[in-house]
Formats: C-alpha cells, sequence, structure tokens
C-alpha cells in the first residue's frame, strides 16, 4: 500500500503536461473527492452495523471514517477553489453548482460532528449519530453526483461520467487511477490510526 | 399585448435563474491576470506550474496539520496513562 502512495506522489513529475500544466491537477484534486466518497460510505456501513447490533466498536469506526472523509472533503474544496483562481478567475463563484453543493454536503458532515458533542452519555450518543449518518450519506450522492450533472457549469465532467470520458487523456490514465488508489490507500490508514486513539481513549476512559 | 406581458415575464425568469446557466462559457481567468496582484501574476507563469504546487502544498498542509493533531492526542493519553501508573505504584505502600 505504501508502494502505491509513493507512486501516486512520484509518477506525476515525468508525465507529459498537457494544455496548461495545472491539468496535472486532476492526480490530486479529484481523488480527493474520490477518497471522500469511500470514507463517507466506510462511515454509513459502520453506522448501519451499529444500528443492528448496537456495539460502541461500530460507532467509533464511523467516526473515525467521517472524520477522515471531512478532512479530504476540505482539501477537495480548497485545492479547487485555488484552481479556479487560475482557470475561471474567480476563487468561489455561486453559479458553480458542483463548488457549493460540495460545500453544502460538508456542512452537513460538519453537523454530524456538532450533533455528537451535543450528547454525553456514550450510547445515546452513538445511536443519534448513526441515525443522522444515514441521512448525511444518503444526501452526498445528491449533492456531489446527480444535480450538477442537471445543471451546465464550467467544472468538467459536468456530463456523463467524468472519470471515463474523453477529457481524461489516455496518458494522464496511468498516473490518475493509481493516484486514486494511493489517496484511498493513505486515507484508509489515516482513518486506522485514528480508529486505535479513538478506541484507546474510551478504553481509559473507562477505567479511570 | 398579451404576448409582450408573456416575454417580459420570461425574461424575468431568467434574470432570476442563476443556476440555470454557467458563469461563463470561457475560461477567463488568463485575461484577467494583468489587473490582479504581482504575486498571482507570478503564479500564473509558467504554464501555470505553481498552481500544481500550490494544491499539493494544501492537501500536505491539511494531512500534516490531521496527523500532528491526533499525535497530540495521544501523547496526552500517554501521558494520563503514566499519571494512572504512577498512582497505582504508590498505593500500595
Amino acid at each position: 500500500m505504501t508502494a502505491v502512495i509513493i507512486a501516486g506522489f512520484l509518477i506525476p513529475i515525468p508525465d507529459i503536461p498537457i494544455l496548461q500544466q495545472s491539468a496535472r491537477n486532476l492526480f490530486f484534486h479529484v481523488p480527493m473527492w474520490f477518497t471522500m466518497t469511500v470514507l463517507f460510505l466506510i462511515g454509513l456501513f459502520y453506522s448501519i452495523r451499529y444500528l443492528n447490533d448496537q456495539t460502541l466498536d461500530m460507532d467509533l469506526k464511523a467516526v473515525s471514517a467521517n472524520a477522515v472523509g471531512v478532512v479530504f472533503g476540505i482539501c477537495g474544496l480548497f485545492t479547487g477553489s485555488l484552481w479556479a483562481r487560475f482557470t475561471w478567475g474567480t476563487w468561489w463563484t455561486f453559479s458553480e453548482p458542483k463548488m457549493n453543493m460540495s460545500a453544502m454536503a460538508l456542512m452537513i458532515y460538519v453537523a454530524y460532528f456538532v450533533l455528537r458533542s451535543a450528547f454525553n452519555d456514550p450510547d445515546k450518543r452513538a445511536k443519534m449519530s448513526a441515525v443522522y449518518n444515514v441521512f448525511a450519506a444518503s444526501t452526498i450522492p445528491f449533492l456531489i453526483y446527480i444535480i450538477p450533472r442537471q445543471l451546465p457549469s464550467l467544472h468538467p465532467g459536468a456530463s456523463g461520467n467524468p472519470a471515463f470520458s474523453d477529457m481524461t487523456a489516455p496518458v494522464m490514465r496511468f498516473v490518475f487511477y493509481p493516484a486514486i488508489i494511493g489517496f484511498i490507500g493513505l486515507a484508509i490508514w489515516m482513518r486506522d490510526i485514528l480508529l486505535r486513539y479513538m478506541k484507546l481513549r474510551s478504553a481509559t476512559e473507562n477505567t479511570i | 399585448m398579451t404576448l409582450t406581458a408573456f416575454i417580459l415575464q420570461q425574461d424575468a425568469a431568467q434574470a432570476v435563474d442563476t443556476l440555470g446557466k454557467a458563469a461563463d462559457t470561457k475560461w477567463k481567468a488568463l485575461s484577467q491576470m494583468p489587473q490582479s496582484t504581482t504575486i498571482i501574476q507570478d503564479m500564473a507563469s509558467h504554464d501555470l506550474i505553481f498552481i500544481v504546487l500550490g494544491v499539493t502544498l494544501i492537501i500536505w498542509l491539511i494531512l500534516l496539520f490531521f496527523i500532528i493533531r491526533v499525535d497530540r492526542k495521544v501523547s496526552q493519553l500517554e501521558e494520563k496513562q503514566n499519571q494512572t501508573e504512577f498512582q497505582n505504584q504508590e498505593s500500595p505502600l
């Protein structure tokens, strides 16, 4: 997995430039959103499992996945903003559906953590946040993948399937796909570290 | 009369509808560059390669921040653990 991550970072350098050099951002900006979606899916999976068997372990797994997902979402938003400044001429525009919908999706997930902080009882907190997370995760495909494609936009990949359309040159795919796998691997590793920390914390809180 | 009213209504609807069309059909950032600050002009040079640098730096800094935060939390936990172990050792005496 580490080898894949290293490759995701190293291969872009010898790659040929297309149009403008900023096309290389494809390797960094786009995988952020892929990774975020994967992590939110993991979060959804564990939330549903928590609702099934009510073990706090599942709750921690869901929370750690969502936390890392939000981190990657913020990365994607900021990199997109910087990229937009130099290709579209503005940091932020409200006529761009993809930008605003993804910001909205992130706010829904920030609300998830606000909701969690409102409960002191771990069982109650786990149950409420699991129910909320099922709602939050169900909004993601609509906010990020459906609505932006219904509206005209400057954002590439607004219609059809962005990952497999002709805007992705064949040369770039050799780097693009490992980059996606690399970032997802990195994210899963980060989530694992966070999860181990959370388990330790809950264990020590119980003993002290 | 009714036709003009209808057209007016349509125009109004189009004016209100900001999401119905994209901000512009062209990417016009490069034409705007001369008016912007020197930093932004410098970044737009060399075929926008600095944007790639900026994007990777943003990702790296955010991930680094996240990892450092987790690291701090773990150290706090370790400190707590050491303190309780210390108390446990003292208590039998």
